[in-house]
C-alpha cells in the first residue's frame, strides 16, 4: 500500500491554529496570550502560502480534498483575524474560553481547504460546535441587572459552573457588578443554537447523501463532472437539501430565526463572531459547494435554490430588521438580508449567461461576504467596546439605587469629564441640566430602564449621543453601519453592492433589482441608527471610553484599508476553479 | 487640474470639520470653496482640439483634460476622470454656488439680519395683549432656556420674570434683545458660554422671545436643540440651528461629490460619486432643517435618492456587461450598447435619473426636501442636485444608450409635459412661500427633460441651458426666500405683503428674480423654455401638443410667479413684513454673482451654446 505524500506547508496554517488551540488549554494565565499569538502566526502563515503558488493534498487520483489557493487562504486570514479581534475584546477569561475559540478558528481554515463534502461537512461542525458553549458563556456581569439591587451589592461568584468560579475578577468587570451565572437567557440562546444548529447539520448531511447516491463521490472535483449525468430529481432535492442546511450558518431564510435571539442573548464578543466568523464559513461553504461541485452538474436546480434562499432572506431580513427596536437584533436580521445579497449572485448559474462566467460570480458573492463580514465585526466590536462600557455603569446605578442615595449625582460625574472633552454644546447642556435636576433625572431614569430591559445590546436609544462621549467606538460603528447600507464614505460597503450588482445586472436584472429593492428597505433602518449615533441626547453614562482601543483601531484601519484599496479584497476572492 | 478640481473641496471638508470649534473654520471653508472655483475655472485653459483618437485600446483626445488611475480594475472601478464643454459649466456652477453657500454661511447673513428683526419679532410677541403674551412666551422659554438662564441671571433675570407682569418690562426685554443679539457675533456669544455661565444666561434671554414664536424647536429632545438654544439667541427660526462650521463642511462635501459626478469618465466612479451626494445632503436636511419637518424630508429624500441611484446602478451595470468597458467617453464615442438592451439600459437609468431630476411623478421628495431644508441646502438642492440628474439623462443615459433614448423619448416627453402643467397648477395654489419655489423646480426640470426628449440638436442645447439657468435662478429665488423668512419669520404668502415698501431692493431682487424664473426674454429662464418650446415644435406632430403644453406651463409659470409677487410685495404692509430690514450688503455679496450671471447668460447665451457644441454627447 502506497503512503500519500502530505503537503505539510499548505497545512502550516492548520497546524498552528490547532497549535494555538491547544496551548490556550494548557497555557495557564498565558493562554490569551498563546491563542492569539498562535491565531496571528497562524493568519500569517496562511498569508504567505496564498502568496505563494496553489497547493493542495489529500489526493484520491486527481481529486483533493485539501486546496490551499488563495481563496482559501485569504479566508483563512480572515478566520484567524476575526478570532483575534473577538479574543481582543473578550477581555479575561479561562482557559477554555481561548480553547474553544481557537478550535472554531481552527475549523474555519479547514473550511476555506476543504474540497469534499466530508471534509467540508466536519470542517463546519468544528467550527459550530464550541460555539454551542460560547454561546452560554458566562462573559460578564450584565446580565445582573434585571436581578436589581440584590445582586448589586452582592460581590461574591455564587455559579456553579466552573467557569464563574475561576472567572478572574478582570478589568471588564466593575467592582459593583456580580459575575453572571449562565442564566436562563444564556441557556436559552445555547439551546436554540443547538437544536437549530443539529438540524441543519442533519438537513445538509441528508443533502450530501443524496448528490453522493447521485454521484458516486464527495469530491467537488468528481461532483463537477459526475452530477451531469445523474438522475436530475436525486440531485435536485440533494442540492437543495445541501444547501438549505448549509445556508443555516449563514443565517439565511428559511433556517435564520436563531439568528437575533442567539446573537442578542450571547455575550457580545460570542455574538461578534458568530456575525462575523462564523457567518464567513456559511459563506464559504455555500460558494464552495455551488461553484466547484454542484454549479456545472447541476447548475439549474442549484441556481433555483439559491434564488429562493437569496430572495426569501432578503424579504425577511429586511422586513424583520425593519421593526426592531434593539441594536443587536437589528443588525442581526439586517444580516439575514445581507446573507441574502451575498447569495443572490450564485443565483445566476441558473442562466445560461451567468453559466458562462461561474467564477465572476463566486468571486462577488465571496467578496461581499468578506467586506460583509469585516464590516459586521465592525460594528460588533464597537457595540462590545460601548455595551461593557454600559453594563459598567448598570451595575453602578444599581448599586447607587440600592443603597438609596440620589441618582442624580452618578451622572454628573462623566459629564463633568466630558464637559472638558468637548465643547461648547456640551456647556450648554451642562448648564440645562445642572440648572434644571428634573431633566437629569429623567435622563438617568430612561438609562437604567433602558438597561433592565433585558438582552445583551441594548436599545437603539441606548446608543444616541454616543458620538459625543465615545468617538473611537461610535466612529467605528458609524462607519460599520453606513458602510453596511452600501453609501459612501464607508466605500467598502459600496464595492460590495458594486461587486453583487455586477454580476446580477449582467444575467439576472430582476435579482439586482430586488437587491436594489432591498438596500433602500436597508437605509430605512440604518440611518436612524446612525443619526441615533450621532445626534440625540443620550443617557450621560461612561460608555467604554477607551476600552479595547487598539483592537478597534485593528479593524477600523482594516476598513479603512479595504475602503481605500478593494483591490486587496477583490484580488484574494477572484475564485478559480 | 482636475485632481485638485476634486480634491480641494474635500480636503476643505475634512479641514473644516476637524477645526469645526475653530472660528476661522468658515473661512477655510470659504477659501477652500473660492480655491474650487478658481481651478474649476481655469479647467478651459488648453483644452484639447475634440477630436477623438484611438491610443493604445483606448479612445482619448476628445475631452479637454483626462486623468487616469486604476483603483479597482475587477470592479471595473477607475478613478478617471474628463471634463468637456457640457460638464465644465455644470462643474463652475457647482464650485460657484458652493463658494456662495460657504460665504452665506461665513458672513452669517441671516445672523446680521436678525438683530433687526429681533425688535418686530419681540413686539409682536410681548407686545400685545400684554399680560396673555407675558405668559405665552414664558412658557417655552422656562421649559426649554429659562432654567439655566435665570439662577445664573441675577439681575436681569429679575426682569424677564417681571416680563409676565405687563408691557413695561416687555419693552425693557426689546432692547435688552436687540443687545444680546446685535452686539456680538454668535460666535463670540459661545465663546463667552464656555467661559462663563452668566454670559450663558444673557444669550439665553433674546432666545426666549424667539423661541416662543418659533415654537418647538427647544422641545425637539434631539442634540441639536442644545446647539438652537445658541442658535435662538440669533432670534430666528431659520437659523435655529445656526450657521455651523459642520454645515460648511457637509456643504463643501456635497459640492466635493458633485463635481466627482460632473467630471466622472468612468461609470463605477460616476456611480459611487452619485450615492456620496447623498449622506452629506441627508445630514443637511436633517440636522440644520425646519424643525417641524425636516425629519420627514430627510427620510424621503435619502430613500427617494436611493432607490433611485440603485436603479440607475443596475442600469449602468448591464451596460458595462453588455460592452465590457466603464469608460464613459469610449461608451459614448462608440455608439453605446448594443440595440436589443439599450432600451432596457435607458429605463433604468432613466427612472434613476427622473428621480433625481426629478420628473414628475417621482417628484414627491423634492418639495418636502426644498422646504425642509435650511436656505443654504435648498440652494444645493435646486442649483447642484438637480443637475446631477439632467447631466445624468443627458450625457449618461442619452449617451449610452442611445436607440434606448429614441424609443423611450415619446413617455418621457410625455411625463415631462404633464410635470410641467402639474407644476403649474399645484403652485397657483400653493400657500407657502419656499414650497411654491420648490414645487417651480419640478416645471422647469420638466422643460429641461421635454426639451432632451426632442432629441434634436435645438432641444439638446435648450435641456443644457435651461439646466444651467434654473442652477442660476432657483437658487437666487431660494436666497431670497431664506432671507426673507429669517426677517418675517413665516413663509406664508397669506401673511406676507408690503415688501415693496418695507424693504424695496429685496422686493426689486425677488422680482427680477421672478421674472428670470417665468422666462423673460433678456433673462437667462427664457433661452431654455423658448427654446425647448421650439424644438418640440420643430418635431411635428402629436409634439404640437407637447409643445403647446410646454407653452401653457411656462404661461402658468408667469401666473404663479406674478401671484407670488402681488402677495409678496404689493398690497399694504403686513405686520410681518413692517419693518424688516433692507438688504444688507453681505447678502447683496453673495447674490450678485446669480444676478450677474442671470444676466449673463440671458444677454449673451452664444458663448454657451458653442461650449456645449464642443461638448461630447
Amino acid at each position: 500500500m502506497r503512503v500519500q505524500a502530505i503537503d505539510h506547508a499548505a497545512l502550516l496554517p492548520l497546524y498552528l491554529a490547532a497549535g494555538a488551540a491547544v496551548l490556550a488549554l494548557f497555557g495557564g494565565r498565558f493562554a490569551k496570550a498563546c491563542m492569539m499569538i498562535g491565531l496571528s502566526a497562524a493568519a500569517v502563515a496562511a498569508a504567505w502560502v496564498g502568496g505563494g503558488e496553489d497547493r493542495a493534498t489529500f489526493a484520491v487520483g486527481e481529486w483533493h480534498s485539501y486546496v490551499a489557493d488563495d481563496a482559501a487562504m485569504g479566508a483563512a486570514v480572515l478566520f484567524a483575524g476575526l478570532s483575534v479581534l473577538v479574543a481582543a475584546v473578550s477581555g479575561r477569561q479561562t482557559n477554555e474560553y481561548w480553547f474553544l475559540l481557537a478550535v472554531s478558528a481552527a475549523g474555519g481554515i479547514t473550511l476555506a481547504s476543504s474540497r469534499d463534502l466530508i471534509t467540508l461537512i466536519v470542517a463546519l461542525e468544528t467550527l459550530t460546535v464550541p460555539l454551542y458553549v460560547l454561546v452560554t458563556w458566562p462573559i460578564y456581569g450584565s446580565q445582573a441587572s434585571p436581578k436589581g439591587p440584590i445582586d448589586g451589592s452582592q460581590a461574591s461568584p455564587k455559579g456553579p459552573t466552573d467557569g464563574s468560579q475561576t472567572s478572574p475578577k478582570g478589568p471588564i468587570r466593575g467592582s459593583q457588578a456580580s459575575p453572571r451565572e449562565p442564566g436562563r437567557d444564556g441557556a436559552e440562546a445555547g439551546v436554540t443554537f443547538l437544536i437549530a444548529s443539529i438540524a441543519s447539520s442533519a438537513t445538509a448531511l441528508m443533502g450530501a447523501a443524496l448528490v453522493y447516491s447521485a454521484a458516486g463521490t464527495v469530491h467537488f472535483e468528481g461532483l463537477a463532472t459526475a452530477l451531469t449525468g445523474a438522475d436530475t430529481k436525486l440531485v435536485a432535492s440533494g442540492a437543495a437539501l445541501l444547501l438549505g442546511g448549509l445556508a443555516f450558518k449563514l443565517a439565511a431564510a428559511p433556517l435564520h430565526a436563531w439568528a437575533p435571539l442567539v446573537l442578542e442573548r450571547a455575550p457580545l464578543p460570542i455574538a461578534t463572531y458568530l456575525a462575523s466568523a462564523s457567518k464567513l464559513g456559511g459563506a464559504v461553504a455555500i460558494i464552495w459547494v455551488v461553484h466547484f461541485a454542484l454549479g456545472t452538474g447541476a447548475g439549474t436546480s442549484t441556481g433555483v435554490a439559491v434564488a429562493a434562499l437569496s430572495v426569501a432572506s432578503i424579504v425577511v431580513g429586511n422586513l424583520g430588521a425593519l421593526v426592531q427596536r434593539r441594536t443587536v437584533p437589528l443588525l442581526a436580521w439586517s444580516g439575514i438580508a445581507h446573507a441574502g445579497y451575498a447569495l443572490a449572485p450564485l443565483a445566476v448559474i441558473a442562466t445560461a449567461a451567468g453559466q458562462a462566467d461561474a467564477t465572476a460570480a463566486a468571486s462577488a458573492a465571496l467578496a461581499y461576504a468578506v467586506f460583509f463580514v469585516l464590516l459586521e465585526a465592525g460594528a460588533f466590536a464597537a457595540l462590545t467596546a460601548v455595551r461593557s462600557g454600559i453594563a459598567l455603569a448598570a451595575g453602578g446605578s444599581a448599586e447607587t439605587a440600592a443603597s438609596g442615595s440620589d441618582a442624580v449625582r452618578d451622572p454628573a460625574g462623566p459629564e463633568t469629564r466630558a464637559q472638558l472633552a468637548d465643547s461648547e454644546r456640551r456647556t450648554l447642556l451642562g448648564a440645562l441640566k445642572s440648572g434644571g435636576p428634573q431633566g437629569s433625572d429623567l435622563k438617568a431614569g430612561a438609562g437604567v430602564t433602558g438597561i433592565h430591559s433585558g438582552g445583551e445590546g441594548g436599545a437603539i436609544a441606548d446608543l444616541s449621543g454616543l458620538w459625543r462621549t465615545a468617538p473611537l467606538p461610535a466612529a467605528l460603528f458609524l462607519f460599520s453601519v453606513v458602510g453596511l447600507a452600501g453609501l459612501p464614505p464607508a466605500l467598502a460597503g459600496t464595492f460590495a453592492k458594486v461587486a453583487v450588482l455586477e454580476v446580477l445586472a449582467s444575467s439576472a436584472v430582476w435579482l439586482a433589482v430586488i437587491v436594489a429593492a432591498g438596500a433602500v428597505l436597508g437605509l430605512a433602518y440604518y440611518l436612524p441608527l446612525a443619526r441615533a449615533v450621532l445626534l440625540g441626547r443620550g443617557p450621560e453614562r461612561v460608555t467604554g471610553k477607551g476600552r479595547f482601543a487598539i483592537a478597534l483601531a485593528a479593524i477600523g484601519l482594516a476598513l479603512l484599508a479595504v475602503t481605500l484599496a478593494p483591490q486587496l479584497v477583490l484580488d484574494f476572492t477572484t475564485v478559480s476553479r | 487640474m482636475l485632481v485638485p478640481a476634486v480634491a480641494v473641496p474635500f480636503f476643505g471638508a475634512v479641514l473644516v470639520w476637524a477645526w469645526r470649534d475653530r472660528a476661522f473654520a468658515h473661512w477655510i471653508g470659504v477659501a477652500a470653496a473660492a480655491l474650487g472655483l478658481v481651478v474649476v475655472a481655469l479647467l478651459p485653459l488648453g483644452r484639447g482640439d475634440g477630436n477623438w483618437s484611438t491610443m493604445g485600446g483606448s479612445m482619448t483626445g476628445g475631452w479637454w483634460h483626462e486623468v487616469e488611475f486604476a483603483w479597482a480594475p475587477s470592479i471595473y472601478l477607475d478613478f478617471s476622470l474628463a471634463v468637456d464643454g457640457i460638464s465644465w459649466p455644470l462643474a463652475t456652477l457647482t464650485a460657484l454656488l458652493g463658494l456662495l453657500c460657504c460665504l452665506h454661511n461665513a458672513l452669517g447673513a441671516e445672523r446680521h439680519t436678525s438683530a433687526a428683526l429681533q425688535v418686530p419679532l419681540a413686539t409682536v410677541a410681548t407686545g400685545g395683549p400684554s399680560r396673555d403674551a407675558g405668559g405665552v412666551t414664558g412658557v417655552p422659554g422656562e421649559s426649554g432656556l429659562g432654567e439655566p438662564g435665570e439662577p445664573a441671571l441675577g439681575e436681569d433675570g429679575g426682569a424677564i420674570g417681571a416680563g409676565a407682569e405687563g408691557r413695561s418690562s416687555a419693552a425693557l426685554q426689546v432692547p435688552l434683545a436687540t443687545v444680546a443679539t446685535g452686539g456680538q457675533t454668535r460666535r463670540s456669544l459661545r465663546a463667552v458660554n464656555v467661559q462663563s455661565p452668566a454670559a450663558g444666561g444673557v444669550t439665553g434671554v433674546p432666545g426666549e422671545p424667539a423661541s416662543g414664536v418659533s415654537g418647538g424647536a427647544p422641545l425637539s429632545g434631539t442634540a441639536e436643540a442644545a446647539l438652537g438654544e445658541s442658535g435662538g439667541a440669533t432670534g430666528t427660526a431659520d437659523a435655529a440651528a445656526g450657521p455651523s462650521a459642520t454645515l460648511t463642511a457637509l456643504l463643501l462635501a456635497v459640492q466635493f461629490a458633485s463635481t466627482l459626478v460632473f467630471f466622472a469618465d468612468n461609470l463605477v466612479l460616476f456611480f459611487i460619486a452619485f450615492e456620496s451626494v447623498l449622506l452629506p445632503m441627508w445630514a443637511i436636511i436633517h440636522r440644520y432643517g425646519d424643525p417641524a419637518a425636516r425629519r420627514h424630508a430627510a427620510a424621503k429624500f435619502a430613500l427617494f435618492t436611493v432607490a433611485g441611484s440603485l436603479l440607475m446602478a443596475t442600469g449602468l451595470f448591464v451596460a458595462i456587461a453588455d460592452t465590457g468597458t466603464a469608460d464613459l467617453g469610449a461608451l459614448i464615442v462608440l455608439g453605446g450598447v448594443s440595440p436589443e438592451i439599450s432600451l432596457l439600459v435607458f429605463a433604468l437609468l432613466a427612472i434613476g435619473f427622473a428621480v433625481k431630476a426629478p420628473l414628475w411623478p417621482l417628484h414627491s421628495w423634492l418639495p418636502d426636501a426644498h422646504t425642509a431644508a435650511p436656505t443654504v441646502g435648498s440652494v444645493l438642492l435646486a442649483g447642484v442636485l438637480l443637475k446631477l440628474g439632467t447631466y445624468g439623462l443627458i450625457r449618461i443615459a442619452g449617451g449610452i444608450a442611445p436607440q434606448g433614448a429614441a424609443d423611450a423619448a415619446p413617455v418621457l416627453a410625455v411625463l415631462a409635459a404633464i410635470g410641467i402643467i402639474v407644476a403649474g397648477l399645484v403652485c397657483l395654489s400653493l400657500p407657502e412661500l419656499k414650497r411654491l419655489i420648490a414645487y417651480s423646480s419640478v416645471g422647469h426640470m420638466g422643460f429641461v427633460v421635454l426639451a432632451f426628449a426632442t432629441g434634436t440638436e435645438a432641444g439638446v442645447n435648450a435641456a443644457l441651458f435651461g439646466n444651467l439657468a434654473h442652477g442660476l435662478i432657483t437658487p437666487l429665488l431660494f436666497f431670497l426666500a431664506g432671507a426673507l423668512k429669517a426677517r418675517t419669520h413665516t413663509g406664508l404668502l397669506g401673511s406676507l405683503g408690503g415688501l415693496r415698501l418695507a424693504a424695496p431692493t429685496l422686493a426689486g431682487l425677488l422680482c427680477f428674480a421672478a421674472f428670470a424664473s417665468l422666462g423673460l426674454p433678456g433673462l437667462a429662464g427664457f433661452w431654455g423654455e423658448a427654446f425647448t418650446v421650439y424644438a418640440a415644435t420643430e418635431r411635428g406632430g402629436a409634439w404640437l401638443a407637447l409643445a403647446a403644453a410646454a407653452a401653457f406651463g411656462a404661461f402658468l409659470a408667469a401666473a404663479y410667479l406674478l401671484r407670488m409677487l402681488r402677495r409678496v410685495s404689493h398690497g399694504p404692509v403686513a405686520p410681518a413684513v413692517a419693518g424688516v430690514g433692507d438688504v444688507t450688503a453681505a447678502e447683496l455679496i453673495v447674490w450678485s454673482p446669480l444676478v450677474a450671471g442671470t444676466l449673463l447668460l440671458g444677454l449673451i447665451p452664444g458663448p454657451l451654446l458653442d461650449l456645449f457644441g464642443e461638448g461630447l454627447l
